[in-house]
This record gives C-alpha cells, structure tokens and sequence, in this order.
C-alpha cells in the first residue's frame, strides 16, 4: 500500500497538482500511518521515484522543477512534529540568593523546554521563599537551584529547611554548578536529592524524576 | 615609507616565506645597523607571534607603538598577542578598540574586540561589535559563530543552532568538503567544454567535477546529463545533479536526486553530503539529518567537516553529549576548523565547562586570524604609505 | 590555644618527608593598609589548617613596618609576628618565614626612607636588610615554630637584572641568616626555570648555596609554555615538568599550587590542585606549598585587570568558609602521610629528558624559545609511555641515565656530541629528533644515517612502517600536522623503521657500540608543542610514545608497573615488604586503568586502610573518576 500511495504522490507531483498530493497523505494519515512516520513512508520515496524520472528522461527539465514546487507545498504535511509534546511536567528553577550567575541556569532551562518541560524560570538572585511561593502557585514537583559559589551553594540548604518548615512534601530538589560537581557531598548537605551537571543530564535526570513521582515515588 | 633598509627587505622576504628564525636575525641585525623604525619592531612582533611567543610579541609591539604610536599593524600584532595569550582582556580591548578607530573597515578588529568584550563579560558591547562586523562583511563566520555562543548563553541552543547553520553555510569549508569526497581537493580551478571532454563515463563525471568546482553549473549540468541519458541508475552522476540543484538552492530537486542516487548506492559519500544537507536545512528532519550524517561519518571519517556536519545535527536533537564527541574529533582531526570549535565550545557550555569552552574559542581565532595574513596588508599600507588615519 | 583533636581520625596525618603547607598572606583585603599586616583573629584560619593537616605555614615580614625609619624598629610588628608563631605553634604547625617578598598588596619592601633605591643592589638597603634578618632571625633562632628562613619571592627576584647582582645580595643575606642561626634551613622562594624565562637572569648557582629549592609554575610561564585547560592536556604535566626541572642536588618543594586565572569554576581548580598534589609526590616532591589560605576581597575591577603576580584565588573564601580544593588538600595529606617515604623509595628514573644548552640562548636566537616547550612535549611522552623519567640540563652527568631523550634540538654543543658517544658506545640509548638546519657531523656516527638536508615545512605527517615491531608496535598513519623541518637522510648503518608515505626515512635505529641510537627526521615535539598541544593528531602522540617506551624498555629502563592508558601517570614506590603505586589521571574522563606488575600481586590496599582486594594476577584495574588519583598498596605473592 505505502509503495502505491508513493507512486500516487510522485504522479502528483508530476500533474502539479497538489490537491491530489495532500489527498494522498490524508488518506496515508487515516489508515494508521503516524505523523512522525510519513516522510519515510510515503514522502521520500515519492521523491525518489521523481529523481529516477528525471534521471531517465521521463520528465523534463520544467516538469521536474514544477513538481518540485508541489513537492515543497506538501512537505509541511509529512514533516515529523518539529517540536516536542509537551510533557505536563513543571519544573521551577533559578539561581540561588546572592549568585549572579546564570549561563547555566539559561542553558539548562531552554533545553527542558526544548524537551516539553514547563520551567518556570526565576533568574538570578533568587530568595529562598521566592522558590518556595512559586512551587505553591505552580504545583511544581521539581525545584532546581543553580549556585556557582560556595556561599551560594551552602545556602541552598533553607530552600529545604523552608520546605519543611511549610509543610512542603514530594517535592524534588535538584541543584547544579561547579560546587556541587567538586564534592558530591555538598549536595547531601544541603538537602539536595540530586545534582544536574549539564544540560543533556538535566533532561534524563528530570525525565527519570518526572516518571517516578508519576508512579508514586516521591523524595523528600 | 621611503628608505626602507635592504637587511630589513630581507627580513620582510623572509618572514613572508615563513622563515620565522632567520627573519629575526635579520631583524635584528637591521636593528644593530641603526634601523631602529616602528615597522621594524613591527615585524618582529609579528614573527614572535609566528612562534607563539606572546611576552615576547608584547614587547616588540609596544616598541613599535612608542616608536610611531599609529603603526597599525604593530597594535594588530599587540592585540593578537593579548588575545592568544589570555588573561589581558582589559589591554585586549583597548588595543582593539584603538585599531578599530585607526582602521574602521578591518572586520577582525571588531571580531577580536568582542571576544575580548565577552572574555571580560561585557556581553552587550561584545554583541554590538560582533554586529558592526558584520554591517562591514555579512560574511563575516566568526562574528556570527560568536553571536551564536552570545544567543545560546542568553536564550539556549534552538535559538543558537540557525545562528551555528549561518555561518556554516557561509564558511567555505562545506564546499571543499563535497570536493574532497569528490577527490578534487587539489584540482585547480579551470574552464571546463563539455564540448571536449571524452565521451565516456568517468571522463565526464571528472569535468562535470571539476566544472562546479569552478562554478560552472551549466557545463556540470551539461555533462552530467550526458552520463544519465546512457545509464539513468548512474548514482554518481545523480549526486553531481543533487550537488549542483543544492548550489541553485533548489533543495526540493536535490533531495529528489540525492534520494535516487542514495536508494541505488546507500554508501555514497557524495548523495549523502547532498542528502545530510538537505535535512539539515529543515528543522523538522533533525532526526534524518542526524542518520544520514552518521553513516557518512562511517564511510568518510577522516574528513573533520562530517564529524562537525554530524555534531551540529545531534545539537538540534539535544544529544549534545555526543555532539561534543564529534566536534571533539573534528578537532583532533583539523585542529584549524573554526565551525567545529565554536561548536565544541557550544557543548561544553551546556556542561558547565566555562573556562573549556573559552579556550574554544580562543582557539578559534587563533586559527581564524592566522589564516587571515592581516598582519602583511596592514604592514604593507603603512610601509607603502606612512599610517592609516 | 593547641589543635582541637579528632576523635574519629586515626593513623598518621602528615608526612614529615613531605610537608603540606600554605601561604598565609598577611592582608585578605585590597582596601586594607600595610599595616594592617596580620592585624585579624588568625584563629579560625589556623583551626581549620590544623584540621586540614597542614604542616607549614608560610608568613611574611613585612620590612616597611619592621622598620618605619631607619634604623628604628617597629616593636608592635616584632611582637605581632611573635604572636603569629606562637598561634603557629600551638597548632602544631611549623612556619616558613620570608623576608623581602612582594604580594603586590602590602607594600612589604616599600620602605619610605629608602627613597626609590633599588633593595636588590644598593648596598646601604642591603646592610639594613642584613640588620633586619638578623634582628629577626636572632629573636626566634630557637622558636621550633620556625621550619626554615626564605628569602624573597618570585615577583620580588624578576626585579634582578644579573646573575652577579642576584648572587651577591642572596650571598650577603644567607651569611646574615648564618651568623645568627646555623642550623636551620634557608630558602630562596624562586624556581629558576620561570625566572630565566621572565628575565635571563639564571639563578641556579644563587640557589645551589641553600637547602632547598622551589618550583614554581607562574601565570607568564603558564601562558608561554601550556595556556589551555588545567584539567587535561599539557597544563596538568607542567607542575611536575618544573619541579624535575629543578631538582638537582637540593630537595625541591612544589610551590604556589593553586589555579592563576579566574576563569575556571571551583570543580576544575579542585581537579587540578589534586593533580599538582599527587604529581609532587610522584615526582621526588620534597613537599607542597599551596598558593593562599584565603580568598583576597578584592575590589571589582572594570575592565577586569589581574597583576600575574597577584595572588588572589585562596582555598577558602573571603568568609573563611572551606572550597571543595580544601577537601582535596585534606584527602591528599591523609594519603601522603600514609607512605613512609624512608622505606618506600620511588623507582630510579633511568630516562632523561635533555634540556640542551640552547635554551639559555638570548633573542635573536629562537632557541630559548622553542626549547622548554619541546621538552616538555617530550616529557609528556615519556610519562605516557609510563616510564619513570627525570630532566637533565645538558654538561650534567649521565651516570644514572640509561636513555636519553632530545627532543627537536637546533644543535649541541660539541662537548656533549663527544659525551653523547662516549654514553652510547657504553650501553647508553639515545633517541634524537631532528630540530632543523645543519646537522653535526657526529650525527652520522651515532646514529647511522647521512644527512641530505632539510625538506622544509610539511603540511602532513605520514609513516610507513618498514620493520613491524622493532621498535614498540607501531603503526602506519597519515596526520593532518604541520611540520616545521624534515630531515632527508639516507646511506649509513642504520636500520629503517619507519618511512614517510615516500620512503624517506623517518625512524631509523644505529646500533653504536653497546648502546642504540634512534633517529627522528622531524621536530615531532617541537611540532606538537607549536601547533596545538591539546588537540595533536593521536597517531603522532602514540608513536613518540611508543618509540620512547621501546627504546627504554629494550634497556631495563622501563615501567616496573605497566598501564594501558596514556593518560594515567604511574608512580612506583618500592619498599622490602610492599609496594605503593600512585596513579592519576590527567584527563577528564572517567576510565579504569589497568596495571600490569612483572610478579604476581596476591592483592591491594588503599593505603589509608581498609580491607585488602584479592588479585592473585599479575595485573588489575584501578577505576578513576575525572581527574582521580588512587593511592595503593601492593601485596606479592602467588
């Protein structure tokens, strides 16, 4: 069937007529075929049965560069989803009080919501209680903190202490930058459930924590 | 400028051969006769930097400067000497700033004084530089790699990556790329007549080759349709189309041609240059421009180009762990290639390695203003013809 | 006040053979006057060095307050710096005291009355710094709190303009120290390889006079020699590079450990601060000196402006509160301590790196300039081959070498073209790279070939392996790497190895009475170090390494303990009952490194305790973290 809905759309291509061609995906899209699939399916062999036309003679050089016109308009029917579903899951992150630093924090906060994360972005200088209302607005489940000092990372610890001190539970703090990637410890120590050491790391650590409070298993 | 001594011609004779220790005999021998001018501790400033002797290039350059403080190429000598030797960002842009004044079409200048902008975390002024650089030369590739890195610290890869696409597509070394998998890395460029190219297959793919090496797209065409009309399966000959439609940003009638040649030879370099490219044009094919560039990584692994092609396809799927091996290849394998170190220094900002991907980019312009020779027109201005003003 | 005592740490803390010491600047804080000189609570800082395990401390004297006028002394200073060691001792810490050094920040050598004279060369400051030490000296001669007397620091010897004039005021005041204290150690705070590098100025007879020598990496000759990351590559060879360069008849301390840019985050500089440690150690260290206990509060400076000899990154922060670079200092002095450095001996280096004469070469000679930079490509090379190896100046003896190693040398002089023979002819090995230009004749009679000429510059690097396995297992390649020279050879008694993609030789092996001679036709090192250290082509850095490893392993002057990755650094310390290896990384990347020992292993401890691991082979893994170290007691048997 896929090898002749692709001969159906590369005879499209070639009649210019690209109200048959989007008819063709439709009809691709309705017995089942998934979005991400039909360029594969369907698209680029259509494609390369009109380069092997060209090749051979069958068209000629105007059909050829015609059929291509048609082609680009139904290229946004069969392009695999550009941008990722979005996940559900909110994550709140900043930079701790007092640290000014935030190329990380930037980094790391586009990659999850390249990835369908919805991340609240605090900035830089963040207090400890400014985390903690946003959790309460948001219903977030996973707090990252960024710290590039010493000082900063230390104090990182009342985020958790306010946790408590609020009655705050099942939520996952998660904290970054270079003191936390210098001694492991640090993170323990200030109450932290795990450390996020880049921004490919951050989508697996979170993607991991994402599933497990799915299922039932929060952290405290 | 009259009356230059015939020791320091010599010298400039042999330090434009890269004679890097004789020229600095002879500089300083001219320096013994008495030949105490800027330009020639201009000179030797330039040839320490050859060495990478920057305290030494330091030093020459700022004779030169207290000797004739608008001797051009000696304060391009300085900055450059700055720069590559790290930690003076706060001399850096002074000097640059200063050039940039004394000469205001010289685009390096600009470049170089936002890097040291950025280096001392004047983000803005960096951004604005890097912007009048291109205003002088839209082509300019550095000035736009360094916005990407400026976008992806503010804003994150996606908003980076077109930025990183860009200046790719502005960097020449894409094309020499498809004409070393072609073979023609050392082919002169030359006039091709179809009209007197044997008649057989590998003779006209040769010129055909040759011919777009030369730009020549009519006469490739030309030929190439020659060697489809007696064998239409022929994959070579289709990638040639492919590459050809790619170089008229007819990318629908690439991919139609890379697809066939790719269908009928599945490992041909060429047909997947063509095809990787194409993907890699749309956003929504990441994935297919990521698989395309992975088997051409396998069959043609020592060019760096195609571990950079491949590192900037796993960017746009945020594998950047592995993006950073490619690059880092691409670096091991052509430790010159600006694209594949800005690149590195991409990744190594989305791991937290600050002072890693600083060093990048350093590289970078090390390697990028090396290739430039911008010290030789400089000096040549001013010794032909006093200062810039 | 004595040390809080630890309950819960038992065993030794320190090592006495390798004291682990700081610098405790005497101003924290740009804004603060000269004399504010050790004017704050010291406590805090000396509980947490104490808890650290720390044995030195080095202070600093502070002549513009010593002496406001001249002639007249500053009593409150004098009874301050008695307070400071007293506090000193009580910790149960020793102290290095220094006289006339420059921090850039409290004005030590600024005497008002000295009325812009030169305190290096003007012979009446000269007797008022003699005055000075022996006031001081004769007051705390019999302190135990006193380690050793230093005389100046590296930024206050760049200001010497001659080997005369350095000798001379190093001469006077090491008598002045003498005719006062006799007994105790006296130091000059300056490596002489960074000092002939920033001046000329050659200090290695000044400091041949003393007891101890220093190594001293500095940010001008960082930046000269390996500017690049401190985490892997070049930049984590050079502490030790320097510190084999001075180790001559003196034992050397590591000093100013610590990072000298800002730019790295707190992870990297404890990365590469446990690097330094471990390579002291591995490297005949007779000790470590960290660069500054506590960050400076420095004013914010726009543009961003560092003095290189500014010290301003500490290992705590301006708050006192500890950095993850503390803990490694922490963890590093509980392993040294456990080495009993009286039994365990490290193996003898029977490989040499030879820094020619050439390097003293002033301008135009580039010589000087390449010279220290091939050198130390070699040396990495010969650390990734794994064999222990030291660095010898050329006209020193070669009675304990048993290979040497030239890297990419312009030329010799005509005495050690005859030492060369002489050393080859009885057993020696030798492999030269061709460093460019004329060769000397001897070239041909030690090493077999006849010299052509020079090829000149080649843009890439090819070889072709003619006698598989003679000399390591080496393999062909074709690298995209500039090379500066290449030398034509050809005729002769040598044995080809390997050849270009052309067949002109590129390896060649002499067999010379009873040693061997190995010729390189290209300035491999000086290549790799001009182009891009951090990023050579791979099949250039294996075969220099393999080349050097096989030239010493056919002579027993091998690696005892073998590894199979080039990137961990080996060291063997053997004693009667057991051996310790220390092992680290000098590269990011996680890895397990697999050692290879010539007897059975029956199994290994750490040595700070804990329980044994059977092997019962003759080789075993050792799992690294990014930059790890590991420090490992070995059991033999079957």
């Amino acid at each position: 069937m896929a090898a002749d809905a692709a001969a159906q759309l590369y005879q499209a291509f070639v009649d210019q007529d690209p109200a048959e061609a989007i008819q063709v995906v439709e009809r691709m899209r309705a017995s089942g075929v998934a979005q991400d699939a039909l360029f594969d399916v369907l698209y680029a062999p259509a494609m390369g049965l009109l380069g092997g036309s060209w090749a051979s003679g069958a068209i000629d050089e105007i059909t050829f560069t015609q059929a291509a016109v048609v082609a680009e308009q139904v290229g946004s029917f069969v392009m695999p989803p550009a941008a990722t579903r979005d996940t559900g899951v909110t994550i709140v992150l900043g930079t701790i009080h007092r640290d000014q630093h935030s190329i990380g924090r930037t980094i790391v906060a586009a990659t999850l919501k390249e990835a369908g994360y919805r991340v609240n972005d605090l900035g830089i200088d963040v207090r400890p209680a400014d985390f903690v209302e946003r959790v309460g607005e948001t219903g977030a489940r996973i707090v990252i903190v960024f710290a590039e000092t010493m000082r900063a990372a230390r104090s990182v610890a009342s985020i958790r202490d306010m946790f408590v001190a609020e009655g705050v539970t099942g939520v996952v703090l998660l904290v970054s930058g270079g003191p936390f990637a210098a001694d492991g410890g640090l993170a323990r120590e200030v109450g932290a459930n795990g450390v996020v050491t880049g921004a490919e790391p951050a989508i697996r650590i979170v993607s991991r924590v994402a599933r497990d409070l799915a299922g039932g298993g929060a952290e405290d | 400028m009259a009356g230059r001594s015939k020791t320091i011609i010599a010298a400039e004779a042999l330090a434009r051969q890269g004679q890097v220790g004789a020229a600095v005999h002879a500089c300083y021998d001219a320096l013994a006769l008495g030949d105490q001018g800027a330009h020639v501790h201009a000179l030797l400033a330039s040839m320490m930097l050859e060495g990478d002797f920057y305290d030494e290039a330091i030093a020459e350059a700022t004779s030169a400067i207290e000797a004739d403080p608008d001797c051009s190429p000696a304060y391009l000598a300085l900055g450059m000497a700055y720069d590559r030797r790290g930690g003076m960002w706060d001399q850096s842009v002074l000097v640059w700033h200063e050039l940039a004044e004394v000469v205001p079409d010289l685009v390096t200048a600009h470049v170089q004084l936002g890097e040291a902008f950025a280096a001392a975390a004047y983000s803005e002024e960096a951004v604005e530089s890097w912007r009048r650089a291109l205003e002088l030369d839209p082509r300019e590739a550095r000035a736009t790699y360094n916005l990407a890195i400026a976008s992806l610290k503010r804003e994150g890869m996606a908003l980076a990556l077109p930025l990183f696409r860009q200046a790719g597509e502005l960097d020449p070394s894409q094309d020499e790329l498809f004409f070393a998998l072609l073979g023609l890395t050392d082919a002169p460029i030359i006039t091709v007549d179809p009209a007197r190219v044997k008649p057989t297959r590998e003779a006209r793919l040769g010129a055909a080759g040759l011919a777009l090496k030369a730009d020549d797209l009519f006469s490739a065409a030309e030929l190439v349709r020659a060697v489809l009309d007696e064998q239409p399966d022929d994959s070579e000959a289709l990638a040639l189309a492919a590459y050809a439609y790619l170089k008229q940003e007819a990318a629908n009638e690439a991919m139609a041609c890379a697809l066939r040649a790719v269908s009928l030879k599945p490992d041909l370099a060429i047909a997947l240059y063509c095809l990787g490219v194409v993907y890699a044009r749309r956003t929504g094919l990441k994935r297919h421009a990521a698989r395309v560039f992975i088997a051409l990584a396998k069959k043609a692994p020592a060019h760096a180009l195609v571990h950079v092609l491949l590192a900037e396809s796993l960017l746009a799927l945020q594998r950047y762990e592995q993006a950073g091996k490619a690059y880092r290849t691409a670096v091991r394998l052509d430790p010159a290639c600006v694209r594949a170190r800005f690149g590195l220094a991409a990744t190594y900002l989305t791991e937290g390695r600050h002072a890693e991907a600083s060093w990048e980019i350093r590289r970078a312009a090390y390697y990028d203003t090396k290739r430039q020779r911008l010290f030789w027109r400089l000096y040549d201005e001013y010794t032909a013809g006093g200062e810039e003003s | 006040m004595t040390k809080p005592v630890d309950p819960k740490v038992t065993g030794p803390i320190r090592n006495a053979l390798f004291p682990v010491g700081v610098d405790l600047y005497p101003l924290d804080d740009e804004h603060a006057s000269f004399d504010d000189w050790y004017a704050r609570d010291l406590t805090p800082d000396l509980t947490a060095m104490a808890a650290a395990n720390f044995s030195l401390v080095r202070v600093f004297v502070s002549w513009k307050l010593f002496e406001p006028q001249v002639g007249q002394y500053n009593d409150d200073a004098e009874d301050r710096l008695g307070e400071v060691l007293a506090a000193i001792r009580g910790y149960d810490l020793k102290a290095i005291v220094t006289f006339f050094a420059d921090d850039r920040f409290a004005e030590m050598n600024d005497v008002t009355w000295a009325r812009k004279r030169d305190p290096r060369t003007d012979d009446y400051l000269i007797q008022r710094e003699v005055s000075l030490i022996q006031r001081v000296v004769n007051r705390y001669r019999t302190d135990p709190a006193i380690w050793a007397w230093e005389l100046g620091n590296e930024a206050f010897f760049t200001g010497f303009e001659s080997e005369e004039s350095l000798q001379k005021w190093t001469g006077a005041l090491r008598e002045a120290v003498r005719e006062v204290d006799t007994a105790r150690a006296i130091m000059l705070g300056v490596d002489t390889e960074t000092l002939v590098r920033e001046t000329g100025v050659d200090a290695t007879e000044a400091i041949d006079g003393f007891e101890y020598a220093v190594s001293h990496v500095t940010a001008p000759y960082l930046s000269y020699i390996a500017e690049g990351p401190l985490t892997y590559g070049p930049a984590t060879y050079l502490d030790s590079f320097l510190l084999r360069c001075g180790l001559r008849t003196l034992p050397v301390i590591a000093d100013g450990i610590g990072v000298h840019s800002l730019e790295g985050s707190v992870a990297e500089e404890a990365a590469y601060v446990r690097t330094v440690l471990f390579s002291a150690l591995m490297n005949r260290g007779s000790g470590v000196m960290l660069r500054r206990w506590r960050d400076m509060d420095a004013e914010k400076r726009e543009p961003y402006f560092r003095d290189p000899y500014e010290v301003l990154v500490g290992l705590t922060d301006t708050g006192g509160e500890s950095k993850p670079v503390l803990d490694e200092v922490r963890r590093f002095t509980r392993v040294a301590a456990h080495i009993d450095l009286r039994h365990h001996l490290p193996v003898p280096e029977r490989a040499a790196v030879l820094i020619p004469a050439e390097r003293h070469e002033p301008l135009p000679s580039l010589a000087g300039l390449y010279t220290p930079r091939s050198c130390l490509q070699s040396y990495i090379a010969a650390k990734e081959a794994h064999l222990p190896v030291t660095l010898v100046r050329e006209g020193a003896p070669l009675d304990d070498t048993m290979v040497l190693f030239i890297p990419s040398v312009g030329k010799l002089t005509p005495s050690m073209w005859i030492r060369l023979a002489a050393f080859v002819q009885s057993g020696g090995s030798v492999v030269l790279s061709y460093g460019g230009g004329d060769t000397d004749p001897a070239i041909r009679e030690i090493f077999g070939v006849e010299f052509l000429g020079d090829h000149g510059v080649r843009p890439v690097v090819s070889c072709r392996v003619a006698q598989p396995g003679l000399l390591g297992d080496l393999v062909a390649f074709d690298a995209r790497f500039e090379l500066p020279h290449y030398a034509l050879v050809g005729g002769g008694s040598a044995t080809v190895v390997a050849t270009d993609a052309t067949g002109s030789p590129l390896l060649t092996l002499n067999q010379y009475g009873q040693g061997r001679a190995v010729f390189i036709a290209a300035p491999l090192e000086r290549a790799i170090a001009q182009s891009d250290p951090w990023a050579a082509p791979e099949p250039i850095r294996h075969f220099l390494r393999t080349v050097y490893g096989a030239v010493a392993c056919a002579v027993g002057a091998g690696p005892v303990i073998d590894c199979d990755d080039p990137a961990v650094e080996i060291a063997l310390f053997q004693a009667e009952d057991s051996d310790v290896v220390l092992v680290i990384s000098h590269d990011m990347a996680p890895r397990t490194a697999t050692l290879a020992a010539d007897r059975v292993v029956a199994s290994v401890t750490d040595v700070r305790g804990g329980p044994a691991a059977k092997v019962g082979a003759k080789s075993f893994g050792v799992p690294l973290g990014p930059n790890g170290a590991a420090a490992i007691r070995l059991a033999y048997g079957g």
